[in-house]
């Protein structure tokens, strides 16, 4: 019997060569400038990229790196060889992989798979990596023991909302098994044999890079990281090739527990290669052996509850039912009232069943819950219903868009027919208001409103509500409140990053408001975000305060010295990488460009969002460009320090429309100018910084009378 | 980055300082004794001076090759090697009677109670002793007395020895050195060594084995063991070690010697309000219990009490003019503390009739007064705080951190934590054996044993566990080797860093240092366990597996009476000082190879630390390739 070592070194040996091959069979074709790049992302080859801190654009720099990939696998019968083996396999099943995508093509174009994952839906997984959504990763290879078993074991894992990926057969069998795939439900095919592993550790390299500011060639560091902050393991099928082993031997260099049923010819090596030949405790093998924190919420309906559902688009065909705010009334509120009016759970449904009902398939819609506990406050209200669009999302086969009365909900054919009713919304939103608010919710109760007439009137009372709710809001300024909240819920995977949180300025991951910091520091005084006082202005201009330089420096481990909330020149605040979007000057006219991470497409800066986003995030302060959330770009406070929002000289299109409407009343407000956004330029104007500069001369841009940034 | 421990200059270079102290003092220490004492007498060195009868004594050269009675340089050798063995074994073993009688003397109200009292019962079981339904204390002083009998035992075997492997205990029968009683065995020894009485080197090797074994799986087990009962079962803790560890301004104590009795009264009452407050009314902020050597490893073990040094640290530690009082019990303890601890305002205090040694006060500590005495003992210290002279402190900054408390307990619970409860059962050492098997670890390796001025003071230990870590050789150790170590951080979790990278990751995975701390001299019955628990769950000989011992820096008696169990007990042992017989080529063939053919294992001899250790790593990579693994 081979030992476990022998058995990486020959695996390792025979990717060595069928990468060989498959340069060979490149070199045939293509000479040695030929580019050779992954589709959207800043990392170039990232397996590479990212142990080496070479770039690889041409295939002659790959060629060369083969060199550094063999050199990588030594032969001493030491752990250190069948590691660096694993990773030299991990980098040589990228070689193959990366020739597939000369000339720009993708390889997987109508096929089941995916390939390579882009660097947008990376840094999209930021968020919910952060506060524990998704709880990590499983990568499945080779062939379940029949489709029912694949879609199953796919389904357990999904349904504990970790993320899925899956090479080799299982992706037919998922298929055949009816299971619906891609990444917004968290089920990611990425192709048919051993070396697509290589795309899996290309994200797990790349949340080191983004989140972790690990430095590309840190090859320790890279693996350092991986190790301790991103959960992921692996989970083998028999028969388990030396090919795979090998994988496996890189895998669990990166700090990833392979499990598999194959007992033949197997070394076990506990928490890191794992023999469980029963495939049904596969899913909680893996997670206990990973050390994944599940959060579960028993919610009793009918269809499966889980974060990876939160992305699951409902077609119209697919559509059982649809609650439109647009059309009808519908409408969402909560309510804090006074504890002898609140029946704890009690569940009420005013009007028909959504399986009754008048029109076609449209029905009104409207969720009022009511709330009461000592500790609640009412500024907690907007922060429970912004909740909603995230744990209505999370139920299979609904979807959920929009808040207050511009909703839009479908339910599917599917979920009907596994009977969730309207109810089931009030057993969701009662189980996550119970759950996450615990500390300050003693008593909860949700009417459900499908009469029309109920629901017309019931929206007028939350516009009610809403109003008063927005005047608050508008008195909430930075210099109108006494404080201002810290935020280090992304220092699990960013951990010297330190959002501070103003009413004008929100964390830049746009998930947490000032109310939400405060509402979160009143729920649990030691969790993520903690109080920072205004002490010590030290200037008004640019926002710095001695108080906060104060709570960065401890916070940060010691890594920041001094940061401003309002300029991107002088000690800019830091990004974990999970920002929305990204702002970075453009020279030529002396303003900023911003992307949001949604656009993929070129910007005036001649940099993509990965490329600009790559230059920043990992807790590291680069002045001149900056991450932010989409709600900051309307704020007074943005680049205050150099002239507000006038700098703002391109976006794209859709960015543009979701903040038009406010960030002209900031224009409006700051300059007297009516319309800012239509001076602003976008893809449709140009992604051309010169011709950039004409638009804005010729619109006649605020930013062309302002002083040069640099 | 990877942490920068204390390396072996820079202790060296506190030493140096406080030896500059010593001659400022006008004292002798143990290098100017060393220097004074070379060139070694070559006939004692190479075990050929016999000095059995008052005939000699006699030594064996060319031109007389054989003693009065006629005895050759085989026998001669052979009878030092054995006598030698006994008086270890007599040592550890009567360490273990000690214990036995505190155990006797166990209260529920006393100082001494019983802490672990599940495994009182589970070893009473062993001893044969009813356990249900039966008062603790009942039982205790019925184990304390059984394991008395144990020691005198007329017919039959030690009861210790159940726990070896089915092969092991075929093995010793085969060769006849199942060992019956520790008192047996050393009287029997004694006998043979006399003049006239046994003269066949073959049987001073098997004997020696024999009470060697009847130490490791008697004696020292015993004084293991009944120790856990008492003072509770080592769990992990983290403490500091070095000098360092005294403190500038507070009382400092130190506990010398091997006997935890006397250390775990003092300690306890150390800790008592009464005391603390006493402490600060005369101008310190406290009380600062320190050890040196094995009973500093006996409570170090248990609460985490900080570890001055070891062997040849134990002048160190009155040379830096900070120690209020030096309490020692037994062995180990050099008679040149008595005049060194005169020329500073350090207490000396002995207590152990065994060990009254000139220049100290005695203080007899025995369980009936040990609460009162230990009271005594600490209010002399307080006391004498105020006598310290700052202008002669000097304290060395270097400590490390070390995290200690390596039971076989305690290994198994943190082996747990690796096992996935879905695949594997929890209480067995079955994530090391897999570890092992998988070739993430290579083997281990028990470093025991002393500091000896013959070599570089600790620098064998340090250098060869380096060497091991970096190639993914886990090491267990106890005594001064262990001391070395904590001293060296490789008892520091970070000393990971240290490590090949599968040695690393198990460090990772698992929460433990690189270096296992399992305790005093007599814990080496500890590894006697681990040892043989984890062939009887691999299924194989003890002798086939990639674990070796080693005694880099080894001097004392005891050192060959471990060496001898242990090789005995299946493991080869590396040893980086020579045995004494030399002169006797028979005798160096029947220890080595001689007694592989006997028992499977035997030692290999080479004084310089590199070259042992590749030896080491070389005998465990062979043990690999015929496992197959």
């Amino acid at each position: 019997m081979a030992t476990l070592i022998e058995r990486v070194f020959s695996g390792s040996d025979e990717m060595y060569e069928k990468a060989e091959k498959a340069l060979a069979e490149a070199a045939a074709k293509y000479d040695d400038s030929t580019p050779v790049a992954y589709p959207d992302t800043a990392y170039y080859l990232e397996c590479l990229y990212s142990m080496t801190g070479r770039k690889n654009q041409t295939l002659g720099e790959l060629k060369e790196s083969m060199k550094w990939i063999k050199e990588q696998m030594t032969r001493q019968k030491r752990t250190h060889d069948v590691f660096t083996s694993g990773v030299a396999t991990a980098c040589a099943a990228e070689v193959i992989e990366a020739v597939k995508y000369i000339g720009g093509v993708n390889p997987y174009e109508g096929t089941s798979y995916k390939g390579h994952m882009s660097d947008a839906d990376v840094r999209e997984l930021g968020v919910p990596l952060v506060t524990g959504d998704i709880p990590g990763f499983v990568l499945f290879i080779g062939a379940a023991p029949s489709d029912a078993k694949a879609a199953e074991l796919i389904k357990s894992y999904q349904a504990k909302s970790i993320y899925v990926f899956l090479v080799g057969e299982i992706i037919h069998q998922a298929e055949r098994a009816g299971v619906n795939m891609g990444h917004a439900v968290r089920i990611f095919p990425v192709g048919p044999d051993v070396h697509d592993a290589t795309h899996v550790i290309s994200v797990a390299v790349r949340v080191a890079l983004i989140f972790g500011g690990i430095e590309p060639g840190n090859y320790d560091g890279i693996r350092k990281y991986t190790f301790e902050r991103v959960n992921a393991c692996v989970n083998a099928f028999e028969p388990v090739s030396d090919l795979t082993v090998a994988c496996g031997g890189g895998a669990i260099s990166y700090g990833f527990p392979v499990i598999t049923n194959d007992d033949n010819d197997m070394w076990r090596v506990p928490k890191s290669l794992i023999v469980q030949p029963d495939v049904d405790k596969f899913v909680e093998t893996s997670i206990e052996a990973r050390g994944l924190k599940i959060r579960v919420t028993n919610v009793d309906i009918p269809v499966a509850y889980a974060n990876a559902f939160e992305g699951e688009i409902i077609r119209k065909a697919d559509m059982f039912a649809e609650a439109n705010g647009t059309t009808h009334d519908c409408f969402e509120l909560v309510r804090s009232i006074d504890a002898s009016q609140v029946t704890d759970h009690k569940i009420e449904v005013v009007g028909n069943d959504i399986d009754v009902r008048e029109e076609k398939n449209q029905i009104c819609l409207g969720f009022v819950v009511d709330v009461c506990g000592k500790k609640m406050q009412p500024d907690f209200e907007p922060v429970f219903e912004r909740k909603f669009h995230a744990w209505i999302n999370c139920i299979e086969g609904v979807m959920h868009t929009g808040q207050r009365d511009l909703i839009r909900i479908r339910i599917s054919n599917a979920t009907a027919e596994a009977g969730f009713r309207a109810a089931h919304f009030g057993e969701v939103l009662y189980a996550k208001i119970k759950s996450e608010f615990e500390s300050v919710v003693d008593k909860c109760q949700v009417t459900i409103y499908t009469d029309p007439a109920k629901c017309k009137e019931m929206r007028a009372e939350a516009n009610r509500i809403y109003d008063k709710r927005d005047e608050r809001l508008v008195s909430l300024t930075d210099e109108t409140v006494d404080e201002f909240y810290s935020c280090i819920m992304c220092q699990a995977f960013s951990p010297s990053h330190v959002c501070i949180v103003t009413p004008e300025r929100l964390g830049l991951c746009g998930a947490v408001s000032w109310l939400d910091a405060k509402a979160t520091y009143q729920l649990d005084n030691n969790g993520p975000c903690k109080i920072v006082t205004k002490g010590g202005l030290i200037d008004e201009n640019v926002g710095r305060w001695e108080d906060v330089d104060e709570v960065v420096h401890s916070l940060s481990q010691g890594a920041l010295e001094h940061v401003t909330l309002y300029s991107i020149m002088e000690d800019p605040m830091t990004s974990c990488g999970c920002f929305e979007c990204i702002c970075g000057i453009e020279p030529i006219s002396n303003g900023v460009v911003i992307v949001n991470r949604e656009h993929v497409a070129m910007t005036p800066l001649g940099m993509t969002f990965s490329e600009m986003a790559s230059m920043t995030g990992g807790g590291v302060q680069t002045p001149g460009f900056m991450g932010h959330g989409k709600h900051f770009i309307a704020s007074k406070k943005f680049m205050k320090a150099e002239g507000g929002v006038a700098r703002i000289v391109w976006m794209p299109k859709a960015l543009k429309d979701i903040v038009a409407e406010k960030l002209n009343k900031t224009a409006k407000e700051l300059y007297g100018i009516d319309n800012f956004t239509d001076m602003i330029g976008d893809e449709t104007v140009t992604e051309d910084a010169t011709e950039l500069y004409d638009y804005l001369t010729q619109k006649n841009h605020p930013v062309l009378g302002l002083e040069p940034l640099m | 980055m990877t942490k920068q421990f204390t390396t072996i200059e820079e202790m060296e270079s506190d030493s140096q300082i406080l030896k500059q102290k010593a001659c400022e003092a006008c004292i002798d220490t143990w290098q100017d004794r060393a220097e004074a004492q070379k060139n070694h007498c070559q006939f004692g060195e190479k075990g050929i001076c016999c000095r059995n009868c008052s005939m000699g004594p006699c030594r064996i050269t060319p031109k007389s090759p054989k003693g009065i009675c006629g005895a050759t340089a085989h026998t001669i050798a052979g009878r030092n090697y054995l006598q030698f063995t006994a008086g270890g074994t007599a040592a550890h073993s009567d360490h273990g009677r000690e214990i036995c009688y505190t155990l006797a003397e166990t209260k529920p109200d006393g100082i001494y109670k019983v802490k672990d009292a599940e495994k009182c019962l589970r070893v009473a079981k062993e001893f044969g002793i009813e356990t249900e339904g039966r008062d603790l204390y009942d039982v205790a002083h019925e184990l304390a007395l059984a394991g008395l009998n144990d020691y005198g035992k007329p017919f039959g075997f030690q009861t210790f020895i159940s726990r070896a492997t089915e092969e092991r205990r075929k093995k010793w029968e085969e060769v006849g050195i199942t060992p019956r009683a520790v008192d047996h065995e050393v009287t029997e020894s004694m006998h043979m060594c006399h003049m006239g009485v046994q003269a066949d080197p073959q049987s001073f090797v098997k004997q020696s084995m024999r009470v060697g074994l009847a130490d490791g799986w008697g004696g020292s087990m015993m004084g293991t063991e009944f120790s856990d009962i008492i003072f509770g079962t080592p769990s992990p803790v983290d403490t500091e070690a070095n000098l360092g560890v005294l403190s500038k301004d507070m009382v400092n104590i130190v506990v010398h010697g091997h006997d935890p009795s006397v250390s775990e009264a003092v300690a306890y009452i150390a800790e008592t309000p009464e005391m603390i407050a006493k402490a600060k009314s005369v101008g310190a902020k406290g009380i600062n219990i320190v050890g040196l050597c094995c009973t500093s490893n006996e409570v170090t073990m248990r609460h985490g009490i900080p570890m001055a040094g070891n062997f040849l640290q134990q002048e160190n530690a009155i040379l830096t003019g900070a120690v209020e009082l030096i309490v020692v019990d037994v062995q180990c303890v050099f008679p040149a503390i008595g005049p060194l601890s005169k020329c500073f305002h350090t207490k000396f205090i002995s207590t152990s009739p065994k060990a009254k040694i000139p220049d100290s006060d005695f203080i007899l500590v025995e369980p009936s007064n040990a609460e009162e005495a230990a009271r005594t003992i600490v209010n002399t210290a307080i006391d004498n705080f105020v006598n310290r002279d700052a202008s002669k402190v000097f304290i060395p900054e270097h400590k490390e951190k070390a995290t200690v408390g390596y039971s076989c307990e305690a290994i198994i619970k943190e082996l747990d934590g690796v096992t996935n409860s879905f695949v594997d059962d929890p209480g067995t050492y079955k994530p090391l054996i897999e570890c092992i098997k998988a070739g993430v670890l290579r083997g281990a390796v028990g470093i025991v044993g002393c500091n000896n001025p013959k070599v570089r003071a600790d620098y064998s230990h340090i250098e060869i566990m380096k060497e091991l870590l970096k190639n993914d050789v886990i090491v267990v150790t106890t005594g001064c080797s262990a001391q070395a170590a904590a001293k060296a951080g490789l008892m520091d979790k970070e000393a990971k860093e240290l490590c090949g990278d599968g040695l690393k990751r198990v460090c990772d995975l698992v929460g433990i240092p690189p270096v296992l701390h399992m305790g005093s001299c007599v814990d080496i019955s500890r590894i006697l366990n681990l040892v043989h628990q984890v062939a009887k769950e691999w299924g194989i000989d003890v002798t086939q597996l990639p674990v070796v011992g080693c005694a880099p820096e080894w001097m004392s008696q005891k050192a060959v009476s471990i060496a001898n169990y242990v090789v005995a007990s299946g493991l080869d042992t590396y040893l980086g000082i020579e045995p004494q017989v030399k002169g006797s080529d028979e005798m160096m063939h029947l220890i080595t190879d001689g007694s592989r053919d006997l028992v499977g294992a035997g030692y290999i001899i080479e004084m310089d630390p590199a070259k042992l250790v590749t030896a080491m790593i070389d005998g465990i990579e062979a043990k690999r390739t015929a496992l197959n693994i």
